[in-house]
Formats: structure tokens, C-alpha cells, sequence
């Protein structure tokens, strides 16, 4: 491959092994993606960058951790606190029951915030209520170090993923031959159970996003405030009621994403949880457009590929520069981003 | 004039994170910030009765867990020494300052002690803060004693100061280089937190003794703290079929990426690292993957040797019967107790209780007991020569494999 890329000396680049990098790729961008369709409706509806969605997430995770103590998947120290007993073996009933958990707890914490820092703010300038989102923010990440369970972190126990004992998934095209024979090639696609899980469970709440936003009576009248806060409220809408129906919606979508990467990847919990996906997800949110809802997806999957597209190339190390990078070429030429709009917006 | 307000938002917002997360700042990088308050405090700290030594330790943040045994190490020491006279008639105060695990926060931890009017300086377990006191303590000419920190650059250009009680990862990086080519493994690939200069230090020195050794690097890929999926690294990794992999981050990460090894099929793997593995929570963060590998410490509970015994048991006296969570219980406590010991040397000699004689003595420690080995720093740049241990991590814990003297990792 070197003589391919004379510029690039000893680029070593494994093509069998690129549509194991692509799956890679879109699982990682589908949970930014989850993440960031939060930051994009409450913009969409409010202007509003909300930078305690990170924490949201955070908190989702640790509320999953804490309901999976409650169930019994709980270390022996923990255990005397919740007074359960015995083993528990994992089903996948109580993965369902934890990630319903986690989304309402979110959905409360988003609706609580919302009420609480940023109502008040509301009639104020925008750049105050960007400073309130950074002092939520901060809030809760030190809030979280004083009450959070922290030492050592905690992570959610094995046993909670039924699928970590079972391993992946194997698929491995076949070529065949003029002859007719079968030859076997060296590419091959794997992907665990856990992350096939969580790929569809973000299909599905994707979908059930769009019937909502496209299809009920709050949907559409979030997509009213969206257009027009003000014309929407003198159309008789209860845009208070739209501001805290946005906020739980995309606080739940957080709440969903944390409960599966805190079980399925079996990541190390601490109140800093949030920071890296949040900015992660924000990014993809301006990259597709901030304030469109297909927007943020698409931004978020072309992060997950281009991040792992950049692995690909064995220059894991820049990996995170190059999602920037992207952000800032985007903005320089479609400053609305992928899929927003540019059109000039009165003052 | 919207649109205009969000773009320079999200622009600087990119921007701030791109440096955030593009990580660490070179080492022994000078920050223009002036420790102003520090300065002309070098004096005597010996006011009243008793004497100030200052630690700055990691009592929140992600380094919490190493933080709090540095802190419970430091303090036993204290007391012991207390509780047998003092020196002179006087006792000793151990002041402590929170770095919240962040290198700035250190830094200004350190002025504060400084400001306060600590003779000593102890601290930190993590090479990135404590090359920030550094900073402050060449300035207001106090010395210090790094816990944990590993990084050869830590007591570079020290001026007889800056010393520590851990090895480097001079020693760290080869003695793992060694054990991987004793354990036969002939192809291994390295994966790197390059937010950390500890570990991108680390994985410098394992790689280059590795190869000296005749090993074979398959693969080095990268990651940073706070990352949950390693899907893309681990895949280019699996395909150069490599025997081991060496793992130079923090355990945070280490547990969900052994997790990951094991899930994306590469079964047989041996992994490895260094002592920033080392917490009771790398097991349950790891599960069954974690175990059966091996990295390096500097202390092990379980070895058999009377200075761990004795300082397990009064650890447990003094701290409601529990045992430090990690190794840094032990290296705080030895660090405290070098500080202490060139105090009494001094009381000894009956020279005044400056930071300007205390820093001699530390540099004049020899063959110091210390719980996790000999110590001397007499005729080093603040580097003592000390063993490594190899542990394997086992179901209910880590346990002791064997160790290397540094003459047999270096001899060729």
C-alpha cells in the first residue's frame, strides 16, 4: 500500500478490515447522535445551548447504576444499604425496566432544570442564559463529586448485560467463484450483542421521535414554538408547556444513552462522565445544523465514522482533533451547518 | 446578529475543547501565571512549637482513590512520629491542600502551602500535577517529595530540591519490556492515553526497551480519558494478532478496554501495564477480562517482608480498621516518613529547621527502610534506585509475582 500513498511513509492500510471500522463508526456516532437530537430541539425551540445536557447524561448513567443496586446487581458493600440478598441472574426484562429508569429520572431532572435555572432567565439576554447552562453545568459536575458515589468509581455490574458472556456476532461474506467453489475472504464484520442492542434501541427511539415531533399534538406544537416562539404563544399555545415537553424529551434520549453505555461498554462512572460525550454530541449538533432534529443525527454519525475513519488510518492519536477540524471546515463553508438553514434571521 | 452570536460560540467553544481534549501540555511547560504570594517564603518554618510540612494530595476528582490513601498514608506517619517525641521537643503538622486531580489546581495548592509556611512539600501521585509544584517550589526554594510520580521529567533540573520515593517509568517502561519478553510474548501492541503524559512517557520506554529486547511492536494506537468505546483501536490491534498488549493509562479505562479486548474475540491475549492500574476498581471495572493480567507496582500487600506487615497493621489502627485501597497509601506514608526521618537528622545534628537544610538532608537519605523498599537518594538527582514488582491480578485482588532489580532490566 506504500507506493499507493508515497507521501505517507509506512501507512499500513487494512481494507478487510474497513467494514468492521464503518460498524465501529456508527455505533459510536449513534450514541453522540442520541445526545446531540437534545442539545439541537431545545436550541431549535429555545435558542438556548444547553450545556448541562453532558450532566443529564451523567446523572442518567448514575441513576442506571443505582437502579441496578436496587435490583440486586450490587457489590457486598452496597448490598447491606439496599437490604437485597442472593444472586441475581440478568434478563433481558430488567434491561428494559433499567433504561425505562433511567429516561424518567432524566426526563425530571431536564424538566427541574429547566424550571428552576432557566425559566427564570428566560426574558433575559441569550448570552445570560449560555453563562446559566455553563453554571448548571458545573453544578452539578461538583454537586455530583460531593454526592455521587465516587470511591472507587463505580461501573454497573457484568452481570446486569446478559449479553456479556456470549460474544459477537460474526459475519463473513463468502465470495463465490466462476467455478462455483467458495472462497472464504479475510474480511469479516463483528459486532457483541450488547452493541447490536444498543444500534437498535437507538433505531427505535429515533423513530419514535420522529412520530412524536411529526404526528401528535405536542410534536406539532413544538415545531410551532420552534418556528415562531412568540406567534406560537399568541396562537394559544402553552409554550411554557412546550419548553418543559422539549426538555424531558431529549433529557430521556440522554438518559437512554447513558443507561446503554454505562451497561453494554461497562464504563467507569464519576460525576465527569458527561463532559466528553457532551462536547462530543454538542459539536455533532452544529455540524449537522443545530436545531434540526435530522440534522443532529446525521451529525453525530458523521462524527462516530470520521473518528473512527481516522483510526483507520492509524492516526488514532489525532482522532479527536479531526472531529474539530471537521466542525471548523463545515462552519467556514455552510455556517448553519450540514442541514441547517441559512437563511438570515430577524433580530 | 443571532446566527453571528452562535458561531462565535460553538467557534470558541471548538476551540477551548480542541485544546482541552487535544490534551496534555508539554511537560515542564512555564505558565506565565506569577506565583506571586510565594515568593520570600523560604525562611524558617519552625515558628512556635511546631513544624509545617505541606502535602497536596487528590482528595477529589478522578485520582480520588489514590488521593485519599496519600492523605491516610501521610497522616500515620505524621503520628507515629508525634506520638514518639517529635523532634527537639517539637511536633510536626501535616497541612493539606486539594489538587481536585487537576495540575492547575496544583499548582496553586503548592503557592498556597508555600504561602503558608511549610518547610517541605509532599505530593503528587500523578507526574502532570506535580510537575506544576514543581514549578512553585523552585521558586520559593522548598523542597519537595513526589508520591507517585513517575515521569522522568518530574525532578529534571531539580537544583537538589525536587526528589520522590517511586521509580521512573525509566525503569517502569524496560522491567515490563523484560517481563513480556521472559513470558515469551514476541508480538505486542501498545495503547496509549496521550492525554497523560504519564502515559505516553510510559509507553516510550516500554517500546524502546522492548524492541532493544528483540520484541516485535504490532500496533500503537491511542485514546484519551473519558472514552468508552475503543472499537476502532482495537480492531486495527486485532489484526496484527499480537500476543500481548500493554495498556500504559489509568485503571478507568483499562477495565472497559480489557472488557472490549475480550468481546471483540482476542482471548488469549496477555495484558499489561503499569502502576496506574493500580485500584481495588480496576477488577470490578474489568470483570473476568481483566484477570490474569500483570502490571507493575512498587508495593504489594500480600509480600512477605516485616515493614509491610508493620505498616499494614497500624494503617488499620488508625484508619477504623480499613487497608489502604491502593498503593499510594504506602508511597505517602514513605514519603512523609523520608521528610520526617531527614528532620529528625537534622534535630540530630542541631542545625536549624529550614527548608534550605531540610532539602541537603532529604538529598542526603541513605538506605532508608521504607515500606516499599530501600531508598537513597544520596549522590541521584532526586531518583532513588528502587525495585519494581510485578503483580497479576487475581479474582479477590493482586497478587505478588516476583520483582526486578533495576541492574537486571538495564543490563543488556
Amino acid at each position: 500500500m506504500d507506493a499507493v500513498f508515497p507521501l505517507v511513509a509506512g501507512l499500513h492500510l487494512d481494507f478487510n478490515a474497513l467494514p468492521q471500522q464503518f460498524i465501529n463508526g456508527i455505533v459510536v456516532g449513534s450514541i453522540y447522535a442520541l445526545i446531540a437530537l437534545g442539545y439541537t430541539m431545545v436550541y431549535g425551540v429555545l435558542r438556548l445551548i444547553n450545556f448541562a445536557h453532558g450532566e443529564v447524561f451523567m446523572l442518567g448513567a448514575y441513576t442506571a447504576l443505582l437502579s441496578s443496586y436496587a435490583m440486586g446487581y450490587s457489590p457486598e458493600a452496597v448490598k447491606k444499604i439496599f437490604q437485597s440478598g442472593g444472586e441475581v441472574t440478568s434478563s433481558p426484562l430488567n434491561l428494559v425496566i433499567l433504561i425505562l429508569v433511567s429516561m424518567a429520572v432524566c426526563a425530571v431532572i431536564g424538566a427541574l432544570i429547566e424550571f428552576f435555572a432557566y425559566r427564570p432567565m428566560r426574558s433575559e439576554s441569550r448570552t445570560a442564559a449560555l453563562i446559566t447552562a455553563i453554571g448548571v453545568s458545573l453544578f452539578l459536575q461538583y454537586a455530583g463529586q460531593l454526592f455521587l458515589p465516587a470511591n472507587p468509581p463505580p461501573s454497573i455490574s457484568d452481570k446486569v448485560n446478559p449479553y456479556s458472556g456470549s460474544f459477537s456476532h460474526v459475519f463473513k461474506p463468502a465470495v463465490i467463484a466462476e467455478d462455483g467453489n467458495v472462497i472464504s475472504t479475510a474480511m469479516e464484520v463483528s459486532i457483541t450483542h450488547g452493541r447490536l442492542t444498543m444500534l437498535v434501541t437507538v433505531i427505535v427511539l429515533m423513530l419514535l421521535l420522529t412520530y412524536l415531533v411529526m404526528y401528535t399534538k405536542a410534536g406539532r406544537a413544538m415545531r410551532a414554538a420552534s418556528h415562531d416562539f412568540d406567534s406560537a404563544a399568541l396562537m394559544g399555545i402553552n409554550v411554557n408547556r412546550v419548553v418543559t415537553f422539549t426538555f424531558m424529551l431529549g433529557s430521556a434520549l440522554a438518559g437512554a444513552g447513558a443507561m446503554m453505555l454505562a451497561t453494554f461498554e461497562g464504563t467507569a462512572l464519576q460525576p465527569f462522565f458527561g463532559v466528553l460525550p457532551g462536547v462530543k454530541a454538542f459539536v455533532a449538533a452544529v455540524l449537522g445544523g443545530i436545531g434540526n432534529i435530522p440534522g443532529a443525527v446525521l451529525g453525530g454519525i458523521v462524527m462516530g465514522l470520521a473518528e473512527t475513519f481516522v483510526t483507520w488510518l492509524g492516526f488514532s492519536q489525532y482522532k479527536d482533533a479531526v472531529a474539530f477540524v471537521i466542525l471548523i471546515i463545515v462552519l467556514l463553508l455552510k455556517p448553519g451547518g450540514l442541514l441547517g438553514s441559512s437563511k438570515v434571521e430577524k433580530v | 446578529m443571532k446566527n453571528g452570536l452562535l458561531q462565535i460560540a460553538a467557534l470558541s467553544l471548538a476551540l477551548v475543547s480542541m485544546s482541552f481534549i487535544g490534551g496534555c501540555k508539554p511537560e515542564g511547560t512555564k505558565t506565565d501565571e506569577p506565583s506571586g504570594s510565594t515568593s520570600g517564603t523560604s525562611g524558617t518554618a519552625s515558628s512556635g512549637d511546631t513544624i509545617k510540612i505541606g502535602m497536596v494530595a487528590s482528595l477529589n476528582g478522578e485520582q480520588r482513590p489514590w488521593g485519599v490513601d496519600c492523605e491516610a498514608g501521610g497522616l500515620l506517619a505524621v503520628k507515629l512520629f508525634n506520638d514518639a517525641g517529635g523532634v527537639n521537643g517539637k511536633k510536626v503538622e501535616l497541612v493539606i491542600e486539594d489538587s481536585n486531580s487537576k495540575p492547575e489546581e496544583g499548582k496553586s495548592a503548592a503557592s498556597k502551602l508555600a504561602g503558608d509556611g511549610v518547610i517541605a512539600i509532599i505530593g503528587e501521585v500523578a507526574s502532570g500535577i506535580s510537575q506544576q509544584m514543581k514549578l512553585v517550589c523552585l521558586e520559593s526554594k522548598i523542597p519537595m517529595v513526589a508520591v507517585g510520580a513517575t515521569n522522568p521529567d518530574v525532578t529534571k533540573d531539580g537544583n537538589g530540591l525536587i526528589s520522590r520515593v517511586c521509580y521512573t517509568d525509566d525503569l517502569q517502561g524496560p522491567v515490563m519490556a523484560k517481563f513480556a519478553i521472559d513470558k515469551g510474548l514476541k508480538r505486542v501492541a501498545v495503547m496509549t492515553d496521550k492525554k497523560l503524559p504519564y502515559s505516553t512517557g510510559l509507553s516510550a520506554t516500554f517500546i524502546k526497551r522492548y524492541k532493544e529486547l528483540g520484541g516485535q511492536i504490532v500496533a500503537e494506537e491511542s485514546y484519551q480519558a473519558g472514552e468508552t468505546n475503543f472499537g476502532g483501536q482495537l480492531t486495527r490491534v486485532k489484526a496484527t494478532n499480537p500476543d500481548g498488549i500493554f495498556m500504559s493509562g489509568y485503571f478507568n479505562e483499562v477495565g472497559p478496554m480489557s472488557r472490549q479486548i475480550r468481546q471483540a474475540g482476542m482471548n488469549n491475549v496477555v495484558l499489561m501495564g503499569g502502576d496506574g492500574w493500580d485500584s481495588a476498581d480496576l477488577i470490578s471495572n474489568g470483570g473476568d477480562a481483566i484477570v490474569g493480567g500483570f502490571f507493575c507496582n512498587h508495593y504489594n500487600d500480600k509480600e512477605d517482608r516485616p515493614e509491610v506487615a508493620k505498616f499494614l497493621a497500624d494503617f488499620k489502627a488508625n484508619n477504623n480498621d480499613n487497608l489502604p485501597g491502593t498503593t499510594m497509601g504506602a508511597l505517602g506514608y514513605d514519603a512523609t516518613a523520608l521528610v520526617l526521618d531527614a528532620l529528625k537528622r537534622l534535630g540530630a545534628a542541631n542545625k536549624e529547621f529550614t527548608s534550605e537544610n531540610l532539602a541537603a538532608e532529604i538529598m542526603n537519605t541513605e538506605n532508608f527502610a521504607a515500606i516499599s523498599g530501600s531508598i537513597t537518594l544520596k549522590g541521584t538527582q532526586g531518583d532513588p534506585e528502587k525495585r519494581a514488582l510485578i503483580v497479576e491480578v487475581k479474582k479477590d485482588g493482586f497478587q505478588f509475582y516476583k520483582s526486578y532489580e533495576p541492574a537486571e532490566v538495564m543490563a543488556r
